[in-house]
């Protein structure tokens, strides 16, 4: 039997303002609760800025700085510097930011963080579009998924964050789920333990904006997973690849009937969509082949990015 | 995290006094009562599984199994004997309803249960295990009149309370059916004798070759004891008396007189051909006997194959073994045939759906005519109590309807004051564990007729109740293919009475426990608590244990110490403390409520009403339907 | 860094201003900048490039690498970023100083506000230039004074040497009073101009410039957080907070600036009076026209007209009661300024003539739009302009005038 081994710590506080069954909140409480009270945090416009609670309350027992919605990176890697210079080399920065403050508008101040290698934990908060304003569509939106500004279903595809992120060889990437708690709670743990830029997305259902009952958080994330419409991976220095959880045979069509942004599709384009799940997960495998590859090849020279920040 | 230490406010962010602070934030989101946002409320609590609930004999399966799973055998037979004193009997001739309802079909098959029942029964006998010691006595005094298994569990059941029991036997030896009706290889002798044996050990007092036959030794019963339980089964088997007249006269047999007579050895030379009427177990094992003593046999039974009451398997096996089965048919006619033996006209029929329930209405199908040769025929078409045989013993005061004497199904209490009865002489439901059911729950009516303390009758869970297959969730479990018992080959049980079935090794039981879902019955997996957005879902600190107060976990805490944080807390935080004492009393309503819970456990994790949202997550998460999802009543 | 020990190759010659002492340097304006951050000592300096403030940021990566500047040099990816990394620097707790011009001003006005908000007392440069569209590198005022609703304290300077001091007193104000601070020069006319310039010890500095220490920050010991979010009364409160710390500027600078002459024995005021005994006409201007004003008004007292000269440093918060008394009794001013907002005019003429409504006998208030987008305006144009204002009547809009 499938069972969680959680080491928490009381970081995430009760009484905060999720919507009841919010994956989002849930994200939360397992990456702050990971990385711990060392922590410094940074939030953008977005709905974990209302989770962290109206002044003078905070539900995050850290210190907690909201900036603007470009902006997180760059407010994170202020935090961080500033912390060098005071000899705090132990006390982690944490960028928790949506999709619109990570694909869109925070693209260009998180691509800069990374080519810098800022020493911060960057956990992109991914529930597929602008959930807070009411649903509009971001980068991060799936092909074909209904949102209030693409009432006909999204014409183009969902960026790639974790493979563009990659490509900045960057210790870290990862992408997670609070389908796999435990999977997300390593992930935030390895990279809160390492140096330099860390990048994690996790998938978050927005049961609003996504159409999914209140108790379908967890069941929808997970089907994300097990279909091969998200995968779990991780990327070290940009080039060495582990797959955690793929798809295990399940139709994507089981994930996309728990979802109402789904439900104007016909069998055409759900079979469309699984196309591009089956294209995309051979394309990761033959990712991880390559870097398997190149470990066969022998000794590895570094493609870690060198950091500005010391 | 140690609470931090806050400078006093000053610079920008001061604020006049009872101002509240424009920048930097002064506390947390705790104090904010998010939970009256809630629609409904997740309640933890022991909801019976299907098997629990399926059980005749009340048994809470999924903790035994539980402790298999742990490899504590023994306790997972102390568990197993809370209610029922047979395991190695039952775990070979229980029909097995258990199996019935098992939600483990949504990941591939049911659990064993009987099999493992099986194992642990046969593991207890090898190891010479005892059954708990008899309880504080009370000074009084039941006679169980009969023998057999619901004598001996009401027995059992009555000694544990700490009565003086004293079991009066017609024959010579205890058991009834389980020694006279069931065939050597399915029960053998040794597995009765000894679990009888270790339930004597007890302390029961036994007179065999005593039956109670008359008036006058029932009144001589009321005399010495404060109780008479009535188990004396049903003895009187049901005939066809078409059969016996003409041809068929002195070929005709009925299966307890057949059964018997194989048990003790004397099976005669009937002639090679037989044919057995009925589709129950006991016509299985008739046929399946007479198979073992070089019989040719056909079955002829009413209902079609599907529908018959004999279990699945020993229709199988009796197939494997050679018999030959006519289902949905029934034997009209009898004539001489003309080598001397019988022929039997039959003709197949369909059971006439309008029919009073527990009524068979055959309804010939055309052109279904066909004939079946035979030199016997026995008949195992079920028994009725031997009432008629008491003559007016039991007159006076004991009614009898329907062949069966006339008790209250909740109470056991028979229309004569101090006399109870149950089992086969009370109820149409034959088969072995629905007696040792039956004594199990009359034994606790006459200890609360005997005004016992701690006596209260128990309930057997409704289906409707248990923990659905909607209720659990597939995530959690991985696919294992179910455990089968090992069951010899047909060619070598036709050539002997040994037992045919082995109990699984120790890896197999294991394996199979492994595979029980626990439905219904918190195994505190934490996922109620892990996927809490709201953090609502606490620990009970007392079981936690002393945990770094900086780790998530342990909260609040168990009654008492609830009571005394409402008592002790600084005004600051009452709505937690009230919530405490809130979960602290749910805690001790469940427990109250847990069927078969084990003593001195209770749930293991509490809502905090300030802060659930009534979102269901828990209750979807936890892979076994021990929460519960109830409106709120606004 | 602290950690680079020995000079890294390629490291400028052994710097000149390894000193006890104040040194007297030939430098730009700029430079000069660079300099007097260097001595205020701050600890992260985020910063992105542009014309024409870049010299600030190379001299702070020459000064760093020779050792001599122990900085954290954060070369963001564009202002915004830069910005927002200020912010968040200083609410950590550590002293931070950045530079920009324009377009970079511009696209930090978001964060400008965001910093102004957070009671960053952030210290930045800001070279004037001109905004586009059209592209253009010329002087012009229009992009400090198109952030003067940021909530920050501007001060403008004339020349290097006071662009040097006033960074340093700008900090000294910006973390008494919890407000972020710009210190604004022109293009060229003063950031690339070479003028010696008194380059004060890094004792003294230290002396007057005590290390930061704010109240509240963002610290795992403390756990306070900033920014969530408020409702109406706490918004209304906040600003009026905001407000009355913008007050306390006026006199705060004052000070700063007297304490700053004592220990370095150069001091400039919030606004200084330059000949101004019995003025028929005072010019009233601000930033590198101040320069050319001084000479003008010479020429204009040698030629025998009552012309003086008020010089604007201060000009958010603008510091009206000093300003209505240094013209009280003067008929007529004359603001001559290097900005353009379109609708409104001269900038500095409409906050002057708002600055002076109600008051007994108030000057006649003429504006003169000269030098928008760079144009010269020599000391002969500017005599030229004083005698103009001196006999035309005065008009309410500003007047386009080269």
């Amino acid at each position: 039997m499938y069972t969680y081994e959680l080491d928490e710590e009381k970081v995430f506080n009760s009484g905060h303002n999720a919507c009841p069954g919010c994956g989002e909140a849930l994200a939360v409480r397992y990456v702050l609760n990971t990385m711990g009270p060392k922590t410094i945090g940074v939030v953008p416009p977005s709905c974990i800025a209302i989770i962290c609670g109206p002044q003078p309350y905070s539900s995050m027992r850290i210190p907690v700085y909201q900036t603007t919605l470009e902006a997180s990176a760059a407010s994170a890697a202020g935090i961080s510097r500033a912390l060098k210079r005071q000899g705090k080399y132990d006390v982690n920065v944490l960028a928790m930011a949506g999709d619109g403050g990570t694909y869109d508008i925070g693209f260009q101040a998180l691509s800069g963080a990374a080519e810098r290698n800022e020493d911060m934990v960057y956990v992109c908060l991914d529930n597929e579009g602008y959930m807070n304003t009411g649903a509009q569509k971001s980068s991060s939106t799936p092909y074909l998924a209904v949102t209030s500004s693409t009432p006909g279903g999204k014409p183009s595809d969902k960026k790639d964050i974790a493979e563009i992120m990659a490509a900045h060889r960057i210790p870290y990437v990862a992408t997670a789920t609070v389908g796999y708690p435990d999977d997300l709670a390593r992930k935030v743990a390895k990279a809160r333990d390492m140096e330099g830029m860390r990048f994690i997305v996790v998938l978050t259902p927005c049961l609003d904006g996504w159409g999914v009952a209140d108790d379908g958080a967890v069941r929808v994330s997970r089907l994300a997973v097990d279909t091969g419409f998200f995968p779990l991976y991780e990327v070290e220095d940009g080039e060495r690849y582990t797959i955690n959880h793929g798809p295990k045979g399940i139709p994507v069509e089981r994930y996309l009937e728990q979802q109402k942004r789904y439900r104007h599709l016909d069998e055409e384009q759900v079979k469309e969509i699984q196309a591009g799940v089956d294209h995309r997960w051979r394309l990761l495998q033959a990712r991880v082949e390559v870097a398997e590859g190149h470990a066969k090849a022998g000794p590895r020279t570094t493609n870690r990015m060198r950091g500005e920040c010391t | 995290m140690s609470e931090v230490t806050r400078r006093p406010t000053a610079g920008p962010a001061a604020a006049s006094p009872g101002e509240v602070p424009t920048i930097w934030t002064t506390g947390w989101t705790d104090v904010f009562n998010t939970g009256t946002w809630r629609a409904a409320t997740p309640i933890h609590e022991w909801r019976p599984s299907p098997c629990h609930a399926d059980c005749p004999i009340g048994n809470a399966i999924p903790g035994w199994i539980a402790h298999i799973a742990e490899g504590a055998f023994k306790e997972a037979w102390l568990s197993l004997v809370e209610t029922n004193p047979f395991p190695a009997v039952t775990g070979r001739v229980c029909h097995h309803p258990c199996e019935g309802h098992c939600n483990r079909e949504v990941i591939e098959t049911v659990v064993g249960i009987n099999g493992l029942e099986h194992f642990l029964g046969d593991r207890a006998l090898e190891e010479g295990w005892a059954l708990p010691a008899p309880g504080e006595p009370q000074g009084r005094r039941v006679a169980v009149v009969g023998g057999g298994p619901a004598g001996l569990s009401c027995a059992y059941h009555l000694r544990r309370l700490g009565y003086d029991v004293t079991v009066f036997e017609a024959r010579d030896e205890l058991g009834g059916l389980l020694r006279y009706g069931i065939p050597e290889y399915r029960l053998a002798a040794r597995v009765v004798d000894a679990e009888i044996s270790r339930l004597l050990d007890m302390g029961i007092e036994v007179r065999t070759g005593a039956g109670v036959a008359d008036r006058a030794a029932l009144e001589g019963l009321e005399e010495e004891f404060d109780v008479v339980f009535l188990a004396v089964g049903a003895q009187q088997a049901k005939t066809l008396r078409y059969l016996e007249e003409g041809a068929g006269a002195g070929r005709v047999l009925d299966g307890l007189e057949y059964l018997r007579r194989c048990t003790e050895g004397v099976a005669r030379d009937l002639g090679g051909r037989m044919t057995v009427i009925g589709g129950g177990s006991a016509a299985m094992d008739v046929a399946r006997s007479a198979r073992r003593l070089g019989h040719q046999v056909t079955v002829v039974a009413l209902e079609a194959r599907a529908a018959m009451p004999a279990q699945p398997e020993e229709i199988e096996q009796a197939l494997e073994e050679g018999v030959a089965l006519f289902d949905g048919a029934m034997v009209a006619a009898l004539t001489a045939g003309a080598d001397g033996g019988l022929t039997l006209r039959c003709v197949k029929v369909t059971l006439d759906p309008g029919a009073p329930a527990g009524e068979l209405r055959p309804v010939p199908v055309e052109g279904g005519e066909f004939a079946v040769a035979a030199d016997v025929i026995v008949t195992a078409i079920g028994q009725d109590p031997d009432l008629a045989a008491f003559g007016d013993a039991f007159g006076g005061g004991l009614t009898v309807e329907r062949a069966l004497l006339v008790v209250d199904p909740t109470t056991f209490v028979t229309t004569r004051a101090g006399v109870f009865a149950g089992g086969d002489v009370a109820c149409a439901d034959r088969f072995v564990s629905e007696a040792i059911g039956a004594g199990r729950r009359a034994a606790f009516s006459i200890a609360e007729y005997l005004s016992h303390p701690a006596a209260v009758i128990p309930g057997r869970p409704a289906l409707e109740d248990a923990v659905n297959r909607k209720e659990v969730n597939p995530f959690y479990f991985d696919v294992a293919e179910r455990r089968e018992r090992v069951v010899a080959p047909a060619t070598e049980r036709l050539h002997s009475f040994a037992e045919m079935i082995s109990a699984y090794s120790t890896e197999d039981a294991g394996a199979e426990a492994g595979r029980c879902m626990s439905c219904g019955i918190c195994v505190e997996c934490d996922n109620c608590f892990v996927f809490c957005p709201d953090m609502a879902v606490q620990k009970d600190a007392s079981r936690a244990g002393a945990e770094d107060a900086s780790r998530v976990g342990a909260e609040g805490g168990a009654a008492a110490e609830a009571a005394a944080a409402v008592a002790g807390d600084p005004a600051t935080e009452p709505a937690a403390a009230a919530n405490r004492v809130a979960a602290a009393g749910r805690v001790a309503a469940a427990v109250a409520h847990a069927p078969g819970a084990p003593p001195g456990s209770g749930p293991f994790y509490f809502v905090l009403d300030q802060y659930c949202k009534g979102c269901g997550l828990c209750v979807t998460e936890c892979p076994r339907g021990a929460v519960r999802l109830e409106e709120v009543n606004l | 860094m602290s950690a680079t020990a020995t000079p890294p190759r390629n490291s400028p010659p052994a710097n000149e201003v390894q000193m006890a002492d104040d040194v007297r340097m030939l430098l730009t304006g700029n430079h000069a900048v660079s300099y007097g951050a260097m001595r205020a000592r701050p600890q992260v300096v985020p910063i992105y490039p542009i014309t024409p403030q870049t010299p600030i940021a190379e001299k702070i990566s020459d000064l760093q690498l020779a050792g001599d500047f122990d900085v954290d040099l954060m070369t963001a990816e564009s202002e915004h970023s830069a910005m927002s990394a200020c912010i968040t620097a200083s609410l950590t707790g550590v002293r931070v100083f950045t530079a920009t011009a324009s377009q970079g001003l511009m696209l930090m006005h978001e964060m400008l506000h965001y910093a102004s908000g957070a009671r960053a007392p952030i210290v930045m440069v800001n070279v004037n230039r001109t905004i586009g569209s059209p592209w253009g590198f010329w002087p012009d005022q229009t992009d400090s004074l198109a952030q003067r609703d940021t909530g920050w304290i501007q001060y403008y300077t004339e020349n290097g040497q006071e662009s040097l001091d006033t960074v340093i007193q700008a900090f000294k104000v910006a973390e008494e009073v919890l407000l972020p601070a710009m210190v604004i020069h022109e293009a060229f006319y003063i950031s690339h101009a070479l003028e010696p310039v008194t380059v004060p010890s890094q004792e003294r500095v230290d002396a007057y410039l005590p290390p930061f220490d704010p109240p509240h920050k963002l610290d795992t010991e403390i756990g306070e957080s900033w920014g969530n979010v408020v409702n109406q009364d706490m918004f209304y409160r906040h600003r009026k907070d905001l407000g009355a710390a913008m007050d306390r500027v006026l006199e705060a600078s004052v000070r700063a600036d007297a304490e700053y002459k004592d220990t370095m024995g150069r001091g400039y005021g919030i606004l200084e009076k330059y000949r101004t005994e019995d003025a028929d006409l005072l010019i009233v201007a601000f930033g590198a026209m101040v320069g050319t004003a001084r000479v003008a008004v010479d020429m204009l007292r040698a030629a025998g007209k009552a012309v003086g000269l008020l010089k604007i440093k201060l000009f958010r918060p603008f510091p009206i009661d000093a300003v209505r008394a240094a013209v009280a009794g003067v008929p007529r001013l004359v603001v001559m300024e290097r900005n353009f907002s379109p609708g409104g005019g001269g900038v500095l003429h409409q906050e002057l003539k708002a600055a002076l409504y109600g008051m007994p006998d108030p000057p006649a208030v003429h504006g003169y739009l000269a030098g928008v987008g760079g144009v010269n305006v020599s000391p002969k144009k500017m005599v030229e302009l004083a005698e103009k204002a001196l006999t035309d009547e005065p008009v309410p809009g500003s007047v386009w005038q080269r």
